[in-house]
């Protein structure tokens, strides 16, 4: 599904982010990616939904080959890759269904299909009940939530999520640490940036490694190692 | 398309009331500048209507001596209208003339008695002739120079009328000239306002543009909101400077027609019968100006 063949990200002067990354990511997978501060875990996510293009190596998304993929492709990709941030970057002035359908609106959907599609993602996140409330009206957890509802209204094949648990206590955590487990339950492939230790313990999935920007363990049902 | 075409309004709407004072001065400025276009616009069209009547009215009388035989005058109008610059030649004879005089000064009864008590007319016939352009006149005249008519012609008039066209023109060039001036910096600070507004706007919306980029929005789909808020700028401008000129019209036209007087220059009636033309110039003018600024804000500063 997801498929590094040699990357290496430099920002200039001389700054490697990556260097000479290569991995696979099979469809259905849970992968934990995790590193240090500075190991190049967001640039590898900025990679995958091509808000930055490798220096080197190629990057594969399904068939598609994203290396040079063109300006006005990645909105096409980023329909098929579902994004959540540490920092929710929900619109302060709109419901949670407002919210949620914003990533449907945008992408032209019909407003039929949005009234269809939206309280179905909400019920998944569990957030069914609190749809007409603003975000400044939920708790951190439940912002999470409405994210990753955001993020599911385009059934996407991928579900990315850098740090979505930095902000929240260890029950919100847990929490959507099992809401993400569901949505990988449902066939779609994970892929988790945390720094969370006991998380990637409690997981027993994938668990890749990094390292100043280098790949330095990838197990198949790893632990926490640095 | 539908769907994007509504979503598109809506959130160019919202962009347009989240910044509602912003957008109500950007709009004062649109209207100042097609106000300013439009004004010396219409001055010109006065202008040069007003030209052209004066033309029209041009021409040079050729007063014959009293001697002069009618057909030496029907041979030198003759050789008038077989000259590519000349229009037309009018004869007025002898007896013409005098009945003209005799109207003209109807109440006059010291000069009608003086009249009656001369035996014969002491008016010469006289030739009207109007060229085909009002370039031509100076070349007519120098036609009428030819010492052969030194003995046949008494007076020729047309330099007044010349004055007056000079200073006509002259006139009008410094209308349009001050006009332009003052249009183009009008035009300037429109683009820097719309320009800014717009800039301001997608600062305003950057968290929202950073999500729809992330959730798949395409390019267009983010562009287009501002554009299309700069378009109603330019709507918005263009109604609300009609909605002024209008009433405005109504009371300069009939102080302008009194000035003009005698002169076929009506500007009620010219503005209604152009005003279909006047708007989509108008509105075109305020698109590409609105559709330029926006264009280069969203180009410098909306990365997609």
């Amino acid at each position: 599904m997801i498929t590094l063949k040699n990357v290496s990200k430099i920002y200039e002067p001389d700054t490697y982010a990556l260097k000479n990354v290569s991995l696979h990511i099979e469809a259905g997978e849970f992968v934990s990616v995790v590193g240090q501060s500075g190991t190049g875990k967001t640039t590898l996510i900025r990679l995958i939904i091509a808000e930055e293009r490798p220096t080197k190596g190629r990057v594969i998304i399904g068939d598609w080959d994203i290396t040079n993929i063109k300006q006005r492709e990645i909105p096409i990709l980023r329909r098929q890759i579902g994004v959540v941030f540490q920092d929710f970057k929900l619109l302060p002035r709109k419901t949670i269904f407002e919210n949620v359908a914003f990533g449907l609106e945008v992408a032209g959907v019909n407003l039929k299909r949005i009234q269809q599609v939206v309280p179905q993602v909400l019920k998944i996140v569990g957030l069914e009940n609190k749809k007409d409330r603003f975000p400044k009206q939920l708790s951190g957890g439940e912002q999470q939530r409405a994210v990753i509802a955001r993020a599911l209204v385009h059934r996407p094949k991928i579900l990315v999520a850098d740090e979505p648990t930095g902000n929240l206590d260890s029950i919100n955590t847990q929490e959507i640490i099992n809401l993400l487990r569901k949505i990988n339950e449902f066939g779609t492939t994970v892929v988790l940036v945390t720094h969370n230790r006991e998380i990637v313990n409690s997981l027993r999935r994938r668990v890749i490694t990094l390292d100043h920007g280098m790949i330095i363990s990838d197990q198949s049902s790893g632990k926490y190692i640095l | 398309m539908l769907v994007f075409l509504l979503r598109t309004i809506k959130f160019a709407l919202q962009g347009f009331f989240r910044n509602f004072w912003l957008s109500i001065v950007t709009i004062i400025i649109l209207v100042l500048t097609i106000f300013s276009i439009s004004v010396v616009a219409g001055l010109n069209v006065v202008a040069s209507k007003a030209i052209a009547s004066v033309e029209d009215k041009v021409d040079v009388s050729v007063y014959f001596k009293s001697t002069v035989s009618e057909s030496e005058i029907l041979n030198a109008r003759y050789r008038l209208e077989s000259l590519s610059e000349v229009e037309s030649v009018n004869y007025i004879s002898r007896n013409e003339a005098l009945d003209n005089f005799k109207k003209q000064h109807a109440n006059d009864p010291l000069i009608l008695e003086s009249l009656e008590q001369l035996e014969t007319n002491p008016l010469g016939a006289t030739l009207v002739v109007k060229a085909k352009s009002i370039e031509y006149y100076p070349r007519i005249m120098t036609f009428l120079e030819d010492p052969a008519y030194d003995d046949l012609i008494q007076d020729k008039n047309y330099e007044d009328n010349k004055e007056v066209i000079d200073k006509l023109n002259d006139l009008s060039d410094r209308i349009q000239r001050i006009g332009i001036i003052i249009s183009v910096v009008f035009i300037i600070i429109a683009v820097l306002i719309i320009f800014n507004t717009i800039r301001i706007n997608i600062y305003t919306h950057r968290e929202e543009i950073g999500i729809m980029k992330l959730v798949g929005a395409s390019n267009w789909f983010v562009r287009a909101p501002f554009l299309v808020e700069s378009l109603f700028y330019a709507v918005l401008a263009v109604i609300i400077c009609m909605v002024i000129m209008y009433p405005l019209l109504g009371v300069v036209a009939p102080q302008v027609n009194n000035f003009f007087e005698g002169y076929n220059l009506d500007l009620v009636q010219y503005f209604n019968s152009y005003f279909w033309r006047i708007f989509g110039l108008q509105f075109a003018f305020a698109l590409v100006l609105s559709a330029f600024s926006s264009g280069i804000a969203i180009t410098r500063y909306l990365k997609v």
